[in-house]
């Protein structure tokens, strides 16, 4: 369970990253998962809609909220602090509205359907070893053509030996996964989905143009404002990603949960801010990686796995949970300061 | 100005001495075997191009650099000292006046004055004794500030005033002062050396850093040079002069200080026209015409506050409402465009404030370099690369960057070798018209030389150049026409043969 508990809340804060990246913050996406897998609920239960046209709607209705969020917060200049929290009360009300506060199944009876599948879902065996297989080839290509670069531009390439061990290793902890995960029930869809996103966002911050304007308008916002760098377009798509994202995840933690009730989403907000900022994200901006956010995301799921495992008292993870967060930006003042 | 070197008696009493002091970091001497005294009332110029150590020397002797971590020894009035913290050297008496203002703009004269020690009566503040005591303080030193006025909406030159109030309310007996003039103009800059001058009649001693050297020579008693981490020499002032002072510094002559090459301008790329802009409600510039032609570096000069700079603000897009008038790039009109728009007409600035205007400080070099250009490497929205490193790399290679490799952080270089990215960002874009606000503001000899020369470098290649400065040689040296504003107007205009000092800053202040 770890796992798909995993691949939700890192997902959300992979999504987070990118409106952290420029320096803003969004604490309405906990409201927003509950919002967005419920309308999706609500469609395929109620009125009998197709479970992928009713995660499409979803997806639309997300984005084109976040976007607006996004509008709010760089043409009005009203800082994002305020508007995701207004937000976080708003989509909280209407998710309620929405579900009139009942339990909405994710699918009808015992019929199963895509929304359900994505947390239900898990690749057969050989499935599992042939993604395997595929993502650690691409894996050595890329890193093999990586230093074939640096080395062409006369940058220092580390020891290969080094570089191989370090593959070696990685691929070693992927098999160990998938075997782990096949003795069980077998790699869970809901985390290979995590990681075409942290695939996606990967790619994004680090090979777009856009991905480096959300850096640059982190690190030094007026000198990117005059470098010619289109700010509110970014911040706007920025937000539109994280409505997607948040859409994505909703559906995901709705599915796992089987069925939207009023508390699905809670507090997924400071989990998410939390993943990043322990994974080396700043809050004031400018600096934050995948890797990092998928790292701090699998600390904060082990610990709140780890507590229902032991079964902590509630009242006492809840404490735990504002105490990891404290820490973690406790962790990030430390770091900018050196 | 009555800037006399002699009549003081106190001169003899030696207040701080220097001892072979050595400043390692990983892979860098900082500083090497450095030794220096400072005499009682003096006023002493310390040279060095950047890099040269005068940074790292004030660090050590404010503190900040904490004992322990540096060989030699520190001695104040005698005694060695160890500071392991800025309180340390407050303590002791000396402050520092630094290059980029520590103060707080939304609080009073008086609040920034007495900030941390504020007077008190039990456990509140004293509002009143605060106000009295920052009023007598200003008098004591001739100075018309108001203690209730809001620091931001005070000059530059009067915040740096504020400084240095702030500092002798502290008791300070030795005032470090880095680059206090670096933005000023020529009448701040008039009236910070008369007050530095006045500190030597109280016994107070000032350690004077700029890259001005006129201005250190006008003002300092003696003037250390350091290079390269190394002290070089320490020359009385009234017996040397500006040659001799650079030669220490740089080590070699350097001959024609402002090479400009004029060649025959082509078409107008840049045509104001009639420009008004309003800021906040309030005109700011009003009917302001110029036009600049290919290989020309047309000069813009003015006093602080003439709106030399919101003029190239809002040229590119960044700054006010325009009221009336027409800006033209390259046959072009903009309006109501963003920077982004300006800089695919061709158009790009280089801003006075590198820091904040214009730099990433935690990124890298070559994240620094290509980051206006990044639309030359995008292709299926992916950025290539290589293509991008190899054009970083040519601009790295061509501008003279000193460092390690592209993949330095910006943050950790040198003004000037920041400076030559800041350049090299806007130079990427491939711009027709470059404006450049005080682009050798802050940066030593040798980088500005190299500045300079790019200007040439670009003007042979037919593109324009607007060029903004406080430093009048340097205004005057290098544009080929020059047009003076004067409270956002046109105050007047010249051509390199028929301008002087004294002309341009009768026009700077014709509408005063």
């Amino acid at each position: 369970m770890l796992s798909i508990e995993l691949a939700v809340t890192a997902t959300l804060a992979l999504g987070m990253l990118l409106v952290l990246l420029p320096g803003m913050i969004d604490l309405s996406v906990g409201s927003g998962v509950g919002l967005i897998g419920g309308i999706a609920s609500v469609l395929v239960f109620e009125h009998q809609i197709p479970a992928p046209l009713a995660m499409g709607v979803g997806f639309a209705f997300a984005i084109l909220v976040w976007s607006l969020m996004g509008k709010l917060i760089v043409r009005q200049r009203i800082p994002a602090f305020i508007i995701t929290l207004g937000g976080l009360l708003v989509f909280k009300g209407a998710f309620w509205l929405v579900i009139h506060n009942s339990t909405i199944p994710v699918s009808e009876g015992n019929a199963t359907n895509i929304y359900a599948l994505l947390t239900t879902y898990y690749l057969p065996a050989w499935g599992g070893y042939l993604l395997l297989v595929v993502i650690g080839a691409l894996f050595v290509l890329a890193q093999v053509r990586a230093r074939r670069q640096r080395r062409e531009h006369g940058f220092a390439v580390e020891d290969s030996e080094v570089g191989f061990l370090k593959a070696f290793v990685g691929l070693q902890g992927l098999l160990l996964f998938a075997i782990v995960m096949n003795g069980f029930r077998g790699i869970p869809l809901s985390v290979v989905i995590l990681g075409v996103v942290a695939l996606l966002v990967y790619v994004v911050t680090q090979h777009t143009p856009f991905g480096r304007y959300l850096y640059a308008i982190g690190d030094n916002e007026e000198a990117a404002a005059l470098s010619g760098i289109p700010i509110q377009k970014v911040v706007i798509g920025a937000y539109a990603l994280l409505g997607g994202v948040v859409a994505l995840t909703g559906f995901m933690q709705t599915a796992y949960a089987g069925a939207s009730t009023t508390t699905v989403g809670d507090l997924m907000e400071l989990d998410a801010i939390a993943a990043c900022v322990i994974g080396g994200t700043s809050l004031k901006g400018g600096r934050g990686t995948v890797m990092g956010v998928l790292f701090g995301a699998l600390i904060m799921t082990s610990l709140l796995n780890g507590m229902t495992l032991l079964a902590v008292a509630p009242e006492m993870k809840y404490m735990a949970r504002g105490v990891v967060l404290i820490l973690a930006v406790w962790m990030d003042v430390a770091v900018a300061k050196k | 100005m009555s800037l006399t070197r002699t009549g003081n008696d106190a001169m003899s009493e030696r207040v701080l001495e220097v001892r072979g002091l050595s400043k390692r970091f990983p892979g860098v001497i900082a500083l090497d075997a450095v030794s220096f005294d400072l005499m009682a009332g003096e006023v002493h110029g310390l040279c060095g191009e950047n890099g040269a150590g005068k940074s790292t020397l004030i660090k050590v002797l404010s503190g900040i650099h904490a004992s322990g971590s540096y060989e030699g020894q520190v001695l104040v009035g005698g005694q060695p000292v160890a500071f392991r913290s800025i309180a340390d050297a407050e303590a002791a008496g000396i402050a520092v006046i630094y290059q980029e203002l520590a103060l707080i703009g939304a609080m009073t004269v008086a609040e920034n004055v007495f900030l941390g020690a504020e007077p008190r009566r039990g456990a509140l503040i004293d509002w009143h004794k605060m106000y009295a005591d920052t009023r007598e303080l200003l008098r004591d030193y001739d100075l018309t500030l108001d203690p209730t006025a809001r620091v931001a909406d005070l000059g530059v030159g009067q915040q740096q005033l504020v400084e240095i109030v702030k500092a002798l309310a502290k008791n300070s007996k030795i005032l470090l002062l880095d680059e206090p003039t670096a933005a000023l103009t020529e009448t701040e800059v008039e009236r910070l050396l008369h007050i530095v001058g006045g500190l030597r009649q109280r016994g107070i001693t000032c350690v004077y850093i700029s890259h001005k050297l006129d201005e250190v020579l006008e003002i300092a008693d003696r003037i250390t040079v350091l290079r390269d981490g190394e002290g070089v020499c320490t020359l009385a002032a009234g017996e040397t002069g500006k040659d001799e002072v650079i030669r220490h510094m740089v080590g070699r002559e350097i001959v024609d200080f402002y090479p400009r090459e004029r060649i025959e301008p082509g078409a107008p790329l840049l045509k104001v026209e009639g420009l008004s802009v309003a800021a906040e409600g309030v005109e700011v510039l009003r009917n302001i015409s110029f036009e600049v032609r290919a290989g020309e570096v047309l000069g813009l000069g003015g006093l602080m506050g003439a709106g030399r700079s919101e003029l190239l603000l809002h040229i590119l897009g960044g700054y006010g409402q325009r009221i009336g008038g027409v800006v033209q790039v390259n046959g072009r009109a903009l309006s109501g465009h963003t920077p982004a728009d300006a800089i695919a007409e061709g158009l790009v600035l280089v801003s006075e404030d590198r820091k904040r205007y214009g730099l990433f400080l935690e990124k890298s070099i070559g994240f620094n370099l290509s980051l206006s250009s990044l639309g030359q490497f995008a292709t299926h929205l992916l950025i290539d690369q290589n293509g991008e490193i190899r054009r970083n790399q040519i601009f790295f290679d061509s501008l003279g960057i000193r460092a390690n490799g592209q993949e330095t952080v910006v943050g950790s270089l040198s003004g000037g070798n920041q400076q030559k990215v800041v350049l090299g960002k806007a130079l990427m874009t491939e711009p027709q018209v470059i404006l450049l606000d005080e682009p050798t503001r802050g940066i030593d000899v040798g980088a500005k030389v190299e500045v300079y020369q790019l200007v040439n470098h670009l003007t042979a290649e037919g593109k324009a150049v607007v060029l903004v400065s406080s430093e009048l040689p340097e205004l005057m040296g290098m544009s080929d026409r020059m047009v003076i504003l004067s409270s956002g107007q046109v105050g007047g205009r010249f051509d390199r043969q028929d301008a002087s000092q004294e002309r341009i800053l009768a026009a700077a202040m014709a509408h005063n």
